[in-house]
């Protein structure tokens, strides 16, 4: 198990629901330090995909490795972030409390230098949040409260589930940008599922485009814009080719 | 301000009433009767309810704590719930006034009776609400635990069991009534010698020869008692429950 490189490995990983085909099998890798994005339509799979990697739910053919173990072995050594689509925040917690909830658990698994809670709520401009309550946030401030939990745990992997898609566009724009700063210096690998282009190409070393219902992966597209991402690289004519490029792909997924 | 006027004017209604009717002492007498026997006893009064509001305090309590044992079982195994589920809904119906004499010949007259039969009757309310509470926990979060391998402990103190707290409110704000009721009738049980307004309320009934201050000297303790009770239940309510959309003013 230990020939295989850092990183997490689908090999032909499908997944079933009883008579209906979530997944067809897909290939897919992240390096270490790398972001991968699964773009798709809705209800593609991709969800399921991640949380078959999460060791949320078990593959109904082939394998998925971390680091060559098991997604159930990252997961009780604390390996993974995972953020979900809906921030989640525990309602009687106060934002900072929240922010350490998955620090709090399994204890055990911490790594020795845990990150500090107080300086990424800094980062992400919640430090004045702190002792607040979730209710008291708006959706984008719970969101950025969901990744500083998830980044806090300073796990080698995040897996994010469309962390924005119940924000409005604006919002969505300044997630996109503040998750590649947090994210850039601390060499994290990060799967990120989405059905934005945007979020895609910004966050993305590589995107695989998957396929409506049972999702496969149409093609690999590699995302060469240098690092680190700003938000002007957003009106590069190189961005733009790459959101086109991803546009045709999608809907070639779709019209099969 | 309205809520004592609203009291003032219900006694004023109840003592002219009495009066002008001339309402027989033994169906009813004036409040103001009732208040000059509070008055001229309060000592013994205070003791009386003291009992009662112990008895009732430890058993509802008894009752809060196993229900959180056994609702934390039942949210867990689903087939424990299913099995559990039509005996408690047994106890919940079935009148315990027709068969608390099997328990006093069970226990015995006095507290052990007292404290079972307060205890019992409020369980169910408690375990049904414990189990609906726990298991109302948010599924993204509980996903989010177990993503990295959170021990089921740790599930049930950081999430199931705050995720149950407003519904066992509710749940004790109902039983505060009911374990009150089922403490002032365990303890007018027969030969009953733990004390409280129950017991003081019975033996006036026994002697069937007036009294009816003492017997209605023991309603109003028991009903001033109700209301401290639930007073003291929303209060901790809303200092554990702040967080709670249920306790949040709407502002401006």
């Amino acid at each position: 198990m230990t020939d295989l490189p850092p990183g997490i490995a689908l090999e032909h990983v499908s997944k079933r629901f009883g008579a209906v085909a979530a997944l067809d099998p897909v290939d897919l890798t992240v390096a270490a330090g790398e972001v991968v994005t699964v773009l798709g339509p809705s209800g593609c799979g991709k969800t399921t995909l991640l949380r078959l990697v999460g060791g949320l739910e078990r593959p109904s053919t082939g394998v998925v490795t971390i680091d060559g173990g098991t997604p159930e072995a990252a997961r009780t050594h604390k390996r993974i972030g995972f953020v979900p689509q809906s921030p989640a925040l525990l309602p009687w917690r106060t934002v900072a409390a929240n922010a350490r909830l998955l620090q709090d658990v399994n204890r055990g698994a911490n790594p020795a230098a845990l990150p500090d809670v107080d300086a990424l709520l800094d980062q992400v401009g919640l430090a004045e949040f702190a002792g607040a309550h979730p209710h008291e946030l708006s959706g984008g401030m719970q969101q950025r409260v969901a990744l500083v939990r998830a980044v806090a745990l300073g796990a080698p992997y995040l897996l994010m589930d469309e962390p924005f898609a119940a924000l409005d566009e604006i919002t969505r724009a300044d997630m996109r940008h503040l998750l590649a700063d947090l994210c850039e210096p601390l060499n994290t690998a990060v799967l990120f599922v989405t059905h934005s282009l945007a979020e895609a190409v910004y966050l993305s070393d590589r995107v695989a485009v998957l396929s409506s219902r049972p999702g496969r992966i149409v093609d690999v597209v590699d995302v060469p814009l240098p690092r680190p991402r700003t938000a002007e690289l957003e009106d590069d004519p190189a961005f733009f080719a790459i959101e086109t490029e991803l546009r045709h792909l999608l809907h070639q997924g779709a019209g099969r | 301000m309205w809520a004592t006027a609203g009291v003032v004017a219900f006694a004023l209604a109840w003592e002219t009433w009495v009066r002008l009717r001339d309402v027989k002492p033994f169906v009813l007498i004036p409040p103001s009767r009732i208040a000059s026997e509070l008055a001229d006893h309060p000592r013994f009064w205070v003791e009386q309810t003291w009992a009662t509001a112990w008895h009732t305090v430890v058993g509802v309590s008894f009752a809060l704590l196993s229900a959180m044992v056994v609702g934390a079982a039942l949210a867990a195994f689903r087939p424990l719930e299913w099995a559990a589920q039509p005996v408690l809904v047994l106890v919940m119906v079935t009148p315990w006034v027709a068969y608390i004499t099997s328990v006093v010949l069970w226990l015995g007259a006095g507290t052990p009776t007292i404290l079972f039969m307060v205890a019992f009757v409020t369980f169910p309310p408690f375990a049904f609400a414990a189990v609906l509470g726990m298991r109302s926990a948010d599924v993204a979060a509980r996903e989010l635990l177990r993503s990295v391998d959170a021990s089921r402990p740790e599930v049930f103190w950081r999430l199931r069991l705050p995720s149950a707290l407003p519904s066992l409110f509710t749940a004790a704000r109902f039983a505060t009534g009911l374990g009150l009721a089922a403490a002032y009738f365990a303890e007018g049980g027969s030969s009953s010698t733990a004390g409280g307004l129950g017991e003081v309320g019975k033996r006036v009934t026994l002697n069937a020869t007036g009294g009816y201050e003492i017997l209605w000297g023991s309603i109003v303790c028991a009903a001033l008692l109700g209301v401290v009770l639930l007073v003291a239940v929303t209060t901790l309510e809303r200092r554990l429950l702040s967080w709670h959309a249920s306790q949040r003013l709407v502002i401006g």
